[in-house]
């Protein structure tokens, strides 16, 4: 194989030129009553995958301007090969128009409303027939082999603690430096993470605008904590850090930057805002891994890895809704940086790529590394990550990021 | 033998990939598996945790991953082990002190 068919996977190459590694009809709802309508319709389609989004109603513009722009970004996002959007109809998050603002993708969009259909069940019939419709369509695309580069891996890391999140991320930081090289692009969140330590971050900017815009969102969430009566500056690393090894902010945050390879940081984006250029971008973002994914998803990522670290049972690092289980936007390759004290067998169940060779003298991290770029490009080309053949299913509500009061 | 790794050629400690008790050799690998160097830890230091590659005078800068993680407060010696007991955050000089269990 030549170094070029190498960094090649197979894909679904989509009309505007981005590239799915999963080819899914998403029924994408926003609000209580549309969620109704997305589960029902989905359960009777099959492969039909429902997204349930926020719609932020009773909250400030920043919050609803936020969750609207989740929605499109995940209609934009190339893992939907096609989209059904359902509700009421009206309001914010109007069905249509939100359709007006995906279109320009010219992949497949209908629409089901309450209000057009004059009632819930009609909808419900319009909806299941389009999305039988939509169906039938995308289960004819094929796979093509496409450069790397069309990739946007979205990464998260937690439970650190220890060498934990040496290991781990600096394997993933090495797939993340391969797909920088070769045109692919790279986001990172968690904003709170990074209080105390934007200076390091803010070194790896490409540009002094983007270092300065590093040291905003990071003051910008600050403000608000502060205004909430509280200070978090100073409160990491946590008990549990020091015990396990590391010993200052700075040493915390630069193991989680190092899931972020070495390359310079291309841009700062707002939640869920798409990136108009390639490269690493830093976006704006709480803590939870499921909030991060899907800010990450609506600005373009198609493929996932969360790397875990700490001594906790497996059990504990794959609750559903807790981490990576059945993430419905795209798929998840967990890594873990050692096997579970005690030792829990299940865990060959959730994890694709277990460092602990390294830890027992079998492996270096080097030869860790090529595995999970081999893993990397498998899953993008179709293989079934462990989180989606054990998790198939994630049909409860995906939580976004939310900054003010509610209503 | 207990191994240790240095990340970065510009660091002047090791991370410990497992205990190593006082007086133990520690074998200092790269990402690479290549063992670089070979040391006398001074104190049991546990995993996570780690160790000086070589002295480390007061006031000096701590490196892991070749980016300062801290200050010293002390000098330290080749093999010691190396924490909030002889290094202080550069952004935040306040010590914290360990008291309970904790993950994240």
């Amino acid at each position: 194989m030549s170094q070029e068919e190498k960094m090649q996977f197979w894909g679904y190459e989509r009309p505007d030129g981005t590239v799915g590694v999963r080819n899914y009809l998403a029924i994408v709802g926003a609000g209580n009553t549309a969620h109704h309508m997305a589960v029902q319709i989905a359960r009777e389609v099959k492969g039909a995958v429902p997204l349930l989004l926020d719609e932020a109603l009773l909250r400030l513009k920043e919050d609803r301007d936020r969750a609207r722009r989740t929605v499109v970004g995940l209609g934009h996002n190339p893992n939907l090969a096609a989209v059904l959007l359902v509700g009421f109809g009206g309001g914010h998050m109007d069905p249509i128009d939100l359709a007006q603002e995906i279109v320009g993708t010219k992949k497949p969009i209908e629409v089901a409303t309450v209000l057009d259909s004059k009632g819930f069940s009609p909808a419900i019939e319009k909806g299941l027939s389009a999305a039988r419709h939509l169906m039938g369509k995308i289960s004819r695309m094929q796979r093509q082999p496409v450069s790397i580069g069309h990739l946007t891996l979205g990464v998260k890391c937690g439970g650190s603690a220890g060498n934990s999140g040496l290991l781990g991320n600096v394997v993933v930081g090495r797939a993340v430096d391969t797909l920088l090289a070769n045109g692919g692009s790279t986001i990172f969140s968690e904003t709170p993470e990074v209080i105390g330590a934007e200076h390091l971050l803010a070194k790896r900017a490409v540009n002094d605008q983007v270092a300065q815009r590093v040291r905003e969102v990071v003051e910008r969430m600050e403000i608000r904590i502060r205004q909430a009566g509280e200070d978090i500056r100073g409160s990491q690393p946590t008990d549990g850090n020091l015990k396990g090894g590391l010993t200052t902010l700075e040493e915390k945050s630069l193991g989680a930057l190092a899931k972020t390879g070495t390359g310079p940081l291309a841009g700062v984006l707002e939640y869920a805002e798409r990136p108009s250029g390639r490269g690493l971008f830093f976006m704006d973002g709480p803590a939870g891994p499921i909030n991060i994914m899907v800010g990450e998803a609506a600005a373009g990522a198609q493929i996932f890895t969360y790397s875990l670290g700490g001594g906790l049972y497996s059990a504990f690092r794959n609750l559903p809704g807790w981490g990576i289980g059945g993430f419905p936007v795209g798929p998840t390759i967990s890594v873990v940086s050692n096997a579970s004290n005690p030792r829990d067998e299940e865990e060959q169940r959730f994890f694709d790529i277990h460092c602990q060779g390294v830890l027992d003298n079998r492996e270096s991290i080097d030869q860790v590394a090529s595995r999970f770029l081999q893993e990397l490009l498998e899953v993008a080309s179709g293989k079934l990550s462990k989180a989606e053949i054990a998790l198939p299913h994630y049909w409860v509500p995906l939580e976004s990021y939310h900054t003010g009061p509610i209503l | 033998m207990a191994k240790a790794i240095m990340i970065n050629a510009r660091d002047n400690t090791a991370t410990l990939l497992g205990e190593a008790q006082a007086g133990e050799r520690v074998s200092v690998v790269r990402e690479s598996g290549e063992v670089v160097q070979e040391i006398t830890a001074r104190q049991s230091i546990s995993v996570g945790h780690k160790i000086a590659l070589g002295e480390i005078r007061e006031g000096e800068r701590v490196f892991k991953y070749g980016e300062t993680i801290g200050v010293t407060t002390r000098t330290i010696q080749k093999g010691e082990h190396v924490h909030v007991h002889n290094v202080v955050s550069a952004v935040f000089p306040g010590r914290p002190i360990p008291s309970r269990q904790g993950t994240s």
